[in-house]
């Protein structure tokens, strides 16, 4: 009996041993996050993709952010700017005893070189960089950003962290950079490609003191590691996920949701809303330079029965004209009777306006993003009946990515962002964006909503930018969409959020 | 081989850029404009003629210098070899699965050639090739790791993981790769084994008195050797090259991930260095293939 007490023991002892490697419980203090893939780049400043924004924002840091509600709030600035001499100069004080990872005091000298450098740089800074009339540091811990004329998204854009206005030690700043050091809560600590990404606490973080909120406020550092591991399978994030591997997956399969919400382990987060898929519309060459054509694409989809095929039930989709979900202080009905018209009849009308003569009109989408194809599917059904010759140029996402640049080769091609803080972050309004939508009364509108400061106004100039969107087809919101994401039981100090982030998480 | 290395350098030089798709539109991302892409391009060298990229290309390859990865900004021979370990692991577990189901099955199928155990052998065989890998791999995952929990779900492990709890990691994608290529195997064994066992020295051998496991593994495994070899060389250097379905749904970082997402990063240099890589496997294996006939048929000769 004592021999098999004894060999009992050691059996259970190497049963221990066996399982330990593939126990899903990593310690406490590491929260395990499954993305869709790797970051291009851990400088976020030179990329617009979200999947960079979600990596870096752990550890680099810009001068203000976002809370909860979308409001700009201060991050590595003392406060929101003093904004004087007619809305064109801001003076920005900077937080005393910030260290970078590398050990040296931020101050001035590193928020000037950075917003330089994003200036010369960032898709986003290069934007407005003719709008900037100078930075200056006019004090060890003050900056001075002076525009040629008021533009009221600039604070926006130096809190977005997509094509972030981060902030670099000025010893580090050059065209590329290799080695990043920020300010952020935790530091770069190991990183094996396609593997994992190992994040650790940064020991000398002096974070803020108000509570936290959204991207602001105290950024706690609660896990001692993060670990971001890039699982380009969405099937294989929803098993690791239930099955206890993954503290957080992102970007889960919608038919996934019961799996996830019937497991005794996990549980899913549906971020609702989270985006908007866009058909983004060829002004500067091909059939829908004509507006005639452009109305007659706009009155043959049908919004609802697109959203249904390419989300599958309502749960994760919205049918919703206005450019802002409910509840977004830019939410407004203005020219919404254009949406979602399904109107074979006036889509003829507007095709024999134009004189159309059959050409095909060139639908670029990928099936990576299958919900892209679907849509473009059901579309072509429908445009088909009104009266359109529909190409599908199906290609996977590089190719899409490189022949959009060429306004000879597509028509319309597919694509979806999340809602966006600011409108004017979305470069579809632009007329130098790739979309090259220009309309006289369009750019006077956006001059004046970019420089307007008080918000009922730029509401009411917002309303007016939609409305001539509708009735111009500068680009097609398709409808809303949810996002499905999923986490640990207990896992508290996440919220819901496009680019979600994880100092201030913990496993109850 | 020096011949074999050049041509598929040059396919692989060639054919990667014969694909539409652009790595610095998709690196910058969507709201990049055509002349960010473009400024990109040019850091990248990826505006140079291409017959000069070509030169560059082959100058570097010979001496052994692959390039830069454009993603992780790395040499291409390091990415590389950080994807060895995994896929030459998982490639061997596998094998070894394969061979020890494979192999003694195949050669008691034919011995019993028409019996009940021949006929569930063959059956369960044909099922096994033509279920897909991806499917067996994600029963597999779901219910191996995710209900039952004996198995990690998927990856390699993380910063504190030694090399035997790596290992672990590979147990549950080897014993998908080694069922769906033991099929294979085995349906080669079987065969290769009933060819020999209907032969007249086989008989002689019986008539002989010689004792049965004697006559079907001395005098019939041995013939019917070279055919096994070949299939299980070729099964090999097949999972070396790159288990890319299997690497995919378990989330290895292995030869077959980091190729597949190349294509779709569209880091030229990457795929170009993993063809070459995959290419000179296949030589090399080939080469030990044909040393081995040497071993088990004294009359082939070369």
């Amino acid at each position: 009996m004592k021999k098999l007490t004894r060999f009992t023991k050691k059996a259970l002892l190497v049963a221990v041993l066996l399982a330990i490697p593939w126990s899903p419980a990593f310690a406490k203090s590491t929260i395990t996050v499954a993305l869709i893939g790797e970051a291009d780049t851990f400088d976020p400043m030179i990329s617009t993709k979200d999947i960079v924004s979600q990596v870096t924002q752990h550890f680099v840091e810009t001068l203000y952010t976002f809370d909860s509600s979308w409001n700009v709030a201060p991050l590595l600035a003392v406060d929101l700017p003093e904004i004087s001499n007619g809305g064109t100069e801001y003076r920005i004080e900077i937080r005393d005893g910030i260290t970078f990872h590398n050990g040296s005091d931020l101050d001035s000298g590193d928020v000037v070189a950075s917003l330089n450098r994003w200036l010369e740089v960032a898709p986003r800074g290069r934007g407005i960089a003719d709008r900037v009339a100078s930075i200056e540091a006019t004090g060890p811990l003050e900056v001075t950003i002076t525009m040629n004329a008021p533009y009221s998204p600039l604070l926006s854009l130096l809190a977005f962290s997509n094509s972030a206005a981060v902030i670099y030690p000025e010893e580090i700043i050059s065209e590329s950079i290799d080695n990043i050091i920020g300010t952020g809560p935790y530091t770069i600590g190991e990183h094996v490609p396609d593997q994992y990404l190992q994040l650790v606490r940064f020991d000398d973080y002096v974070s803020r003191s108000e509570p936290s909120n959204g991207h602001a406020g105290a950024r706690q550092q609660i896990p001692d590691e993060i670990r971001i591991i890039p699982v380009a399978d969405p099937n294989t994030r929803v098993e690791g996920l239930v099955s206890g591997q993954f503290d957080f997956a992102d970007a889960l399969p919608a038919e996934s949701l019961e799996r996830v919400a019937d497991s005794d382990v996990a549980e899913p987060v549906l971020l609702k809303p989270f985006g908007w898929p866009i058909w983004a519309i060829n002004h500067k060459a091909g059939l829908l330079t004509d507006k005639n054509l452009r109305l007659a694409l706009q009155a043959a989809l049908p919004i609802d029965d697109m959203l249904y095929a390419a989300l599958g039930s309502e749960e994760f989709f919205l049918v919703d004209a206005s450019l802002f979900p409910d509840g977004w202080v830019w939410n407004n009905d203005a020219g919404v009777e254009y949406y979602n018209q399904n109107d074979p009849a006036t889509a003829r009308s507007h095709l024999d306006a134009a004189g159309y003569d059959g050409t095909p009109l060139r639908i670029l989408t990928s099936r990576q993003y299958e919900f892209h194809f679907k849509m473009a599917e059901v579309a072509k059904v429908a445009l088909e009946a009104s009266g359109f010759t529909v190409q599908m140029d199906v290609v996977d996402w590089a190719t899409l990515g490189q022949r959009r640049n060429d306004p000879a080769l597509w028509d319309v091609y597919i694509t979806h962002s999340p809602f966006l803080p600011e409108p004017a972050l979305t470069s579809l309004w632009s007329v130098t964006a790739r979309t090259g939508w220009g309309n006289a009364e369009k750019e006077a509108t956006l001059a004046q909503f970019t420089s307007e400061t008080d918000l009922a106004k730029r509401q009411m100039l917002f309303s007016e930018l939609q409305r001539l969107n509708f009735e111009d087809v500068g680009f097609i919101k398709i409808g809303g969409f949810n996002a499905l994401m999923g986490q640990r039981k207990g896992l508290e100090g996440v919220p819901a959020n496009p680019w979600p982030f994880f100092w201030n998480a913990s496993v109850q | 081989m020096g011949m074999v290395v050049l041509i598929v350098l040059t396919i692989a030089f060639f054919i990667v850029r014969l694909a539409p798709g652009d790595p610095a539109a998709l690196m910058l991302g969507p709201d990049a404009t055509p002349e960010q892409a473009e400024e990109l391009r040019s850091r990248l060298g990826l505006d140079q003629p291409i017959i000069i990229q070509y030169a560059s290309f082959i100058i570097s390859a010979v001496k052994g210098d692959l390039g830069q990865s454009i993603f992780f900004n790395q040499p291409v021979t390091q990415v590389l070899k950080s994807r060895a370990e995994p896929t030459v692991f998982l490639s061997l577990f596998s094998l070894i699965i394969a061979l020890v189901v494979a192999v003694p099955i195949g050669i008691y199928a034919a011995y019993r050639r028409g019996s009940f155990f021949d006929q569930s052998v063959i059956s369960i065989a044909m099922l096994a090739a033509s279920v897909p890998s991806f499917w067996t791999g994600l029963m597999a995952q779901r219910w191996l790791a995710t209900e039952y929990g004996w198995f990690p779900a998927s990856g390699y492990g993380g910063p504190d993981t030694v090399f035997i709890d790596r290992m672990v990691y590979l147990v549950l994608p080897a014993l998908v790769l080694g069922v769906v290529n033991s099929a294979l195997i085995l349906r080669f064994t079987r065969a290769s084994m009933l060819d020999v066992l209907s032969e007249d020295y086989i008989r002689t051998a019986r008539s002989k008195g010689m004792r049965e496991p004697r006559v079907v593994l001395r005098h019939g495994l041995r013939n019917a050797g070279i055919p096994i070899i070949t299939v299980i060389g070729l099964t090999f250097a097949l999972l070396v090259s790159g288990a890319v379905v299997t690497e995919r749904v378990f989330n290895i970082p292995g030869m077959g991930n980091l190729v597949v997402n190349a294509v779709l990063r569209r880091d030229y240099p990457v795929i170009q260095g993993t063809l070459i890589v995959v290419a000179v496997t296949y030589v090399i294996i080939n080469l030990v293939t044909d040393l081995l006939y040497l071993l088990v048929d004294k009359r082939v000769q070369y």
